[in-house]
């Protein structure tokens, strides 16, 4: 069954999925309405005022169904709240001139990246949102002053100017230390792995024959995480 | 109830602990392990994932791990978290400690690159007056080395240089390609040897203390392991003043436990060992403990392309393969601006390059991209970074870990014979990429920042002088007769060379030295 069947099916039949749930509900009632002392598989609720229904118990017969479950930007846009209107503007149009759809494959737009990016600044230590929030500011800015017109409306051409005087390349661990260069550069890598590793690309990239785009191996975490202990 | 006791405590489960434990095991000796991390079970905490079902789409979560560039967001729970256990450093000279506490320690990820030291770095001293030789040469070490290579299964080819030390190697007769015979013949004009990689295969895919060493420890049934225990301190015997074990807590519970020793090994990674020594107020009576730090020179690459390779015209023989330019300066020339030397990792691919080497975006980019795919031809350098007294650790009283153990501060930089070292090193490198016909992309002669390489040594030095060392050579305190540190801290110079070979022929022979005082009854 496809994916998009199988979710299909799954609303079509409330009353199969309502079985499945109603049954771990009511082990959880029995949970609660048990006092500590009594709280042993098969034995009633003690209470000296009240006279609980007896509960029902789960067989455990059931055996977990593999239910597959779809990521949600397959189905949602992701509400930014970090950047300004303008900020947000004029990061949509960075992407789409640095990363445009080309060979078939999405380009940043077509990835949700700028939206992605406003979640991952606004999650992100200061110092990194104010080089975000600094740098798109100082893009429009120029626009406005170069063109008369904000960054989120300039043509390429325009966008090559502002844009093409600050790329430089540079080796793994190290981005450029110029605040601007730094910001260009930086947002440059992160709207393209931000669009590269969408589900938009992997989709594109299986339809263009390859095997694994996108694949590595995750780590879960190892053990319960230190924060619940601290 | 009585206290329990064990012959010998074994903290740290790495590949210097794991060693520790299958020499005294397999002579007979219990031990005990403690670990502060968890087992891992590759079947179960691993899954092939798309990025895109991760949270942040592969590009990690924001603020964690900052120090820990090697990081990624899948593999982010394999890494010791800052805050979990911080540590504190000058904001002008930061420093990245890289760790992972899993059973097993970064022996689980390390890059397998495997070399002996050679008496260039044994005997430093001797050859150009700074710091202090070893009290041990590469004589004595070799066959400890050629143990540990036949384990770890270590390919390499013997090249007969004396700065590049030959091994018990898997016999490396693979051709070079088309690209790396035009960089050595490149290297031969400027007189730079472009030798075979050496590398440990290990077994079944991986070469880590949980495979190959601590298997055959737990076959003799004298060794038990504890996991996700933390060490607090060890003890000490009053009468004695010998140390007879330790107090640790509980990862989860914090549930604070002691237990007994006759002998303790610290085997927890160069700056844990130190850390738990400075914590305990132990062996320090030369008050080098802390001091000395040193690790590699990494940063530094030169990102080339192979111009016959591009244009779908790569092949796997024209481009694939990798070698080592062993050290060639100060060998038998000396340089005006620094001592010492440094390597060369060097590397052809077939595969894609990296958008970063390119100055340009959208349609342009991705031109020169599918242009360039195959044509990659990359060098990273790995430089000896000198010890200085200056450059140490302390405790830091004001901050404590997950468990309130006060956290280690390190005050390191490098000096101007790394900064000079790399300059030069990135111009030869780049003027032999370019004397072969390769078209240098991109380069960089900045180092990460100290700590990067995941090579920390030097801090518990070893010497024949209690006044200037922390431990013999036999990797013994010098104050406390049954304590002895087996990781990476008993560095007196730390070469060009990557540790791991060269701490588990000292943890191999330590071990050896230890069981056999235990039966004269010495200790």
């Amino acid at each position: 069954m496809r994916r998009r069947d199988f979710v299909k099916a799954i609303v079509a039949v409330p009353l199969s999925a309502n079985k499945i749930f109603g049954q771990t509900a009511k082990v959880q009632d029995g949970a609660q309405t048990s006092s500590p002392q009594s709280n042993s598989p098969g034995t009633a609720p003690a209470g000296p005022a009240v006279t609980p229904e007896p509960v029902e118990q789960p067989t455990f017969n059931y055996r977990t169904q593999t239910i597959t479950t779809i990521i949600p930007d397959a189905v949602a846009r992701t509400e930014g709240h970090f950047f300004d209107a303008r900020q947000m503007a004029t990061l949509q149009r960075l992407g789409d001139v640095l990363l445009p759809p080309l060979n078939g494959y999405p380009g940043s737009t077509q990835a949700g990246a700028p939206e992605f990016i406003d979640f991952l600044i606004g999650a992100s230590p200061a110092d990194r949102q104010r080089m975000y929030r600094s740098g798109l500011d100082w893009l429009n800015a120029n626009a406005e002053k170069q063109f008369g017109i904000p960054f989120a409306k300039i043509n390429e051409e325009q966008a090559d100017k502002l844009i093409r005087p600050w790329l430089r390349t540079w080796v793994m661990d190290q981005p450029p230390t110029e605040p601007f260069v730094r910001f260009i550069n930086i947002a440059h890598a992160d709207l393209r792995t931000a669009t590269m590793n969408s589900q938009a690309w992997s989709i594109a990239a299986v339809a263009s024959g390859e095997r694994t785009p996108g694949i590595g191996m995750y780590w879960s975490p190892i053990d319960p995480h230190i924060q619940m202990y601290v | 109830m009585p206290e329990p006791s064990t012959d010998v405590l074994i903290i740290g489960s790495g590949h210097s602990g794991g060693m520790v434990a299958k020499v005294l095991t397999e002579k007979g000796i219990s031990c005990l392990m403690l670990n502060a991390g968890p087992v891992v079970d590759f079947e179960k905490d691993r899954d092939l994932k798309p990025a895109y079902e991760l949270p942040y789409r592969g590009l990690k979560m924001p603020g964690r791990l900052e120090h820990v560039f090697q990081s990624t967001e899948f593999n982010a729970n394999t890494w010791v978290d800052e805050k979990e256990v911080p540590y504190t450093y000058d904001p002008g000279k930061p420093y990245n400690w890289v760790r992972v506490r899993l059973f097993g320690g970064r022996s689980l990820f390390w890059s397998r690159q495997s070399f002996r030291l050679s008496d260039y770095e044994f005997k430093a001293k001797d050859h150009d007056g700074f710091g202090e030789n070893w009290p041990i040469s590469l004589a004595d070490l070799a066959p400890y080395y050629s143990q540990v290579e036949e384990i770890f299964q270590v390919i390499g080819h013997p090249d007969g240089l004396p700065q590049y030390p030959d091994g018990n190697f898997v016999v490396d007769n693979s051709t070079w390609s088309g690209a790396m015979q035009r960089f050595i013949a490149a290297g031969k004009k400027l007189g730079v040897p472009v030798c075979k990689a050496r590398s440990a295969m290990g077994r079944d895919g991986l070469a880590s203390s949980i495979n190959l060493l601590l298997p055959d420890a737990f076959a003799t049934g004298k060794l038990s392991a504890v996991s996700n225990v933390v060490v607090r301190e060890l003890t000490v015997d009053k009468n004695s003043g010998l140390v007879n074990g330790a107090l640790f807590v509980d990862r989860h519970s914090k549930r604070e436990m002691s237990v007994k020793a006759r002998v303790v090994i610290l085997a927890a990674g160069c700056l844990e060992s130190t850390r738990l020594l400075l914590n305990s107020r132990l062996a320090n009576s030369s008050g080098v403990l802390g001091h000395y730090l040193i690790d590699s020179l990494y940063g530094p690459r030169i990102v080339c392309s192979v111009p016959e390779a591009r244009d779908g015209k790569s092949t796997p023989e024209l481009m694939e393969g990798d070698a080592l330019i062993p050290r060639f300066r100060n060998i038998n020339t000396k340089e005006k601006n620094f001592i010492r030397g440094y390597a060369w990792n060097v590397w052809g691919s077939t595969g894609s390059m990296d958008p970063r080497n390119f100055a340009d975006y959208g349609a342009s980019l991705q031109k020169k991209l599918d242009s360039y795919a195959g044509s990659g031809f990359e060098m990273s350098l790995m430089g000896e970074v000198l010890p200085y007294y200056e450059h140490y650790v302390s405790i830091d009283k004001h901050v404590v870990d997950a468990w309130g153990i006060p956290v280690l501060r390190v005050h390191t930089q490098y000096t101007d014979n790394e900064f000079n070292m790399a300059r030069d090193a990135v111009d030869t490198g780049a003027a032999m990429a370019e004397a072969a016909g390769f078209e240098v992309l991109s380069k960089s002669y900045e180092p990460n920042p100290p700590g990067y390489s995941i090579h920390e040594v030097g801090t518990c030095r070893m010497g024949d002088n209690p006044k200037t060392s922390v431990l013999n050579k036999w990797n013994q305190s010098h104050d406390i007769k049954n304590l002895f540190v087996v990781d990476g801290s008993s560095f007196v110079s730390g070469g060009w060379q990557n540790p791991t070979m060269t701490i588990m022929a000292l943890s191999m022979r330590a071990a050896g030295h230890l069981a056999d005082q235990i039966r004269q009854g010495n200790i």
